[in-house]
């Protein structure tokens, strides 16, 4: 998995602090500890030299035991006749030789796992004074030292983290500002824009993606503008021959043969032609948003006014609330009984049900039904020559079910046909169901 | 009784077609190429329903509805040439009655007019819904005893849901009795007429008291 480059700037800001502070860290320590354990050995070799002169050439126990700096002390006088010591019990063998043949010299030894700095210092008559003392203390003081260090480190690799996430944040931000401007135009919104940036290296990018965005809006202005400028272009036209050509119609008496054939031709092509642009039109502008907001619109009620405006068809209805534009329904139920009357002979039964927390309107009819490989084929624009014989008296846009599905997608349901038995298509048009208390 | 129609639209060609078309179904029409044309004609002539194209040269459609509607309750039908929603309730917002979209057929424009020009219903006796009092005879509506100006649209409107005495109209039923429109309820000629109307007669607009909506279903009266 690749990290967010937020994670990697906090990452690399823990990691450098922890880098920097480490290497501070450890010579610190390196400084701190040499220093100090320079100083108490030296501090120990001053008084041991001291001591050596005041125990003399062969001193008694008693005489060294005055000399004791500590419980923790050990003197030893070694002569040439045995040692002779005080404090402490030391084994000598545990002293370095290298020490107690040739001194003065210092020396860090354990002696029962407690360390101990031996200084030793030649006396008259070939003896050595060995003088060992605790370094309990300084090795406390190094442990609380090492352990502020430690802490000091992770502390700082930590700080690190924080100021990497800060950072990382506030350099992201006009990024995930970019980002939410840009998702806002993705969703049709062309009119967002990024706010003025102060920073020179954003305000470029701002400046950019602004105008980028200008670009596509004054685009998508223009479009909409031919679309519109088209569609204005087409209906006027259309206007005048639909109206001159039902004028005409109501004359048709008066041009007998011929020329009679040939008006009917004309008028009912030109009536065709005007439907199929108003429906060409719609199917265009199906993608546009001047959607009223979506209302409830209760299915059975609207299932029964549109039935109520042509021929009586029988309804089976279960009450059903659904959310939509009550226009685009109207038109699925409207289209759907058009193709029904034009190539099934009309519906013979329209029903509204509830199926597990959806509703389906089925629009029904006794015709020849719909092969299988077509079921798909039958929604798409112009698709009315794929049903063989069906062309020859059809007065259809071939947008009618293309429509419909058109209508369902926006409504947020889907559209198929199936069989219906013994004869037969049963299209079905499923939404979300809103409640069934209608 | 014949029905004068003032057209209005600058394409001479559709004035012609429409003008067949319409006469066909026993209007008397005239021609206005023009926005200044028509609000001259109409100072001096009387005509029963305008249709005015809101794509006109010079003055524009929507000043011409809007001139109309200051002088009077002359029905006017708004013809579009664009189905897009803008245009449509800009031309009902301005005062419009009722709006066709081309290619507009002459017996569906017919039938629009007559709807538009149908008698005010029975006699009946006034009405009285809180303030307002409503007489259907003289086609007078008063608030609080001064008297309102509805155009004959919206007083059909209002007298509809009146006559209900309360109960529910459904959009269908107001579509259906007001305007004639059997299908295809576009539910936004009657959005912009309630919304007309209630600013003529609630006495706070934004919190309806008279003309109460119940939502999915219609309007109703309030008391």
């Amino acid at each position: 998995m690749r990290l967010t480059l937020r994670r990697r700037v906090t990452l690399s800001f823990s990691l450098g602090l922890l880098v920097v502070t480490s290497v501070l860290a450890f010579a610190t320590w390196n400084l701190a500890t040499g220093y100090l354990l320079r100083q108490r050995e030296a501090g120990a070799a001053r008084q041991a030299e001291l001591n050596a002169r005041l125990a003399g050439a062969s001193p008694s126990a008693a005489a060294l035991g005055d000399l004791l700096a500590g419980p923790d002390s050990a003197i030893l006088v070694l002569t040439p006749f045995g040692p002779v010591t005080a404090g402490r019990p030391v084994d000598p063998g545990l002293l370095p030789a290298e020490l107690l043949e040739h001194p003065p010299g210092t020396a860090t030894v354990t002696v029962d796992g407690t360390p101990m700095l031996v200084v030793a210092r030649p006396l008259p008559g070939g003896a050595v004074y060995v003088e060992l003392s605790g370094l309990q203390q300084l090795d406390g003081t190094f442990a609380f030292l090492g352990a502020m260090l430690v802490a000091g480190t992770i502390g700082s690799a930590l700080l690190g983290a924080a100021l990497g996430s800060w950072a990382s944040g506030r350099a992201l931000r006009p990024l995930a500002e970019l980002s939410s401007v840009a998702g806002r135009i993705a969703g049709g919104d062309l009119r967002a824009r990024l706010p003025a940036q102060d920073d020179p290296d954003l305000a470029a990018l701002a400046a950019k993606f602004n105008s980028t965005a200008q670009a596509l809006e004054q685009r998508a202005l223009r479009d909409a503008r031919f679309a519109s400028d088209v569609s204005h272009e087409l209906r006027s036209p259309l206007t005048t021959m639909v109206n001159a050509g039902a004028v005409l119609r109501r004359r048709r008496e008066h041009l007998p043969g011929t020329a009679g054939t040939a008006l009917e031709l004309l008028t009912s092509e030109v009536d065709r032609f005007a439907r199929m642009v108003v429906d060409l039109l719609e199917i265009s502008r199906a993608d546009q948003t001047d959607d009223p907001p979506p209302e409830e619109i209760a299915l059975d009620a609207l299932v029964r006014n549109v039935v109520a405006t042509r021929e009586p068809v029988p309804l089976d209805l279960e009450p059903a609330v659904v959310i939509g534009d009550r226009r685009r329904l109207d038109r699925v139920l409207t289209n759907l009984l058009d193709n029904a009357d034009r190539h099934a002979g009309g519906a013979v039964l329209v029903r509204v049900r509830e199926c597990g927390g959806r509703v389906r309107l089925a629009v029904e009819d006794a015709g020849p039904g719909v092969p299988e490989d077509l079921r798909e084929q039958v929604f798409e624009r112009f698709a009315r020559g794929v049903m063989a014989g069906s062309r020859g008296d059809d007065t259809g846009s071939g947008l009618g079910l293309a429509l419909v599905r058109e209508h369902v997608h926006r409504l947020g349901g889907r559209v198929w046909v199936e069989d219906r038995l013994p004869a037969g298509a049963r299209f079905v048009v499923e939404m979300v169901l809103r409640s069934s208390d209608g | 009784m014949c029905v004068r129609v003032l057209l209005v639209d600058d394409d001479e060609r559709i004035r012609q077609a429409l003008c067949l078309a319409l006469s066909d179904e026993g209007f008397t029409v005239d021609e206005a190429g023009s926005g200044e044309v028509a609000l001259r004609r109409l100072e001096t002539e009387h005509f029963d329903v305008v249709l005015v194209d809101l794509t006109l040269p010079g003055l524009d459609g929507l000043d011409v509805v809007r001139t109309l509607r200051s002088r009077g309750d002359l029905p006017i039908i708004v013809v579009t040439a664009r189905a897009d929603a803008r245009d449509m309730i800009a031309g009902l917002e301005a005062g419009a009655d009722d709006y066709v979209t081309k290619p507009l057929m002459g017996d569906v424009l017919a039938a629009r007019v007559r709807a538009l020009l149908r008698r005010r219903g029975p006699g009946r006796e006034a009405v009285r819904v809180g303030e307002l009092e409503i007489r259907p005879q003289e086609g007078l509506v008063h608030r609080a005893g001064e008297r309102v100006h509805l155009t004959r649209t919206e007083f059909r409107l209002l007298l509809e849901l009146a006559g209900a005495g309360g109960r529910i109209v459904t959009r269908e039923q107001l579509l259906h009795k007001v305007w004639g429109y059997d299908y295809f309820g576009d539910t936004r000629l009657l959005d912009v007429h309630i919304r007309r109307l209630r600013r003529k007669v609630e006495a706070n607009p934004d919190d309806p008291a008279l003309v109460l909506t119940v939502r999915g279903a219609g309007y109703r009266m309030g008391s």
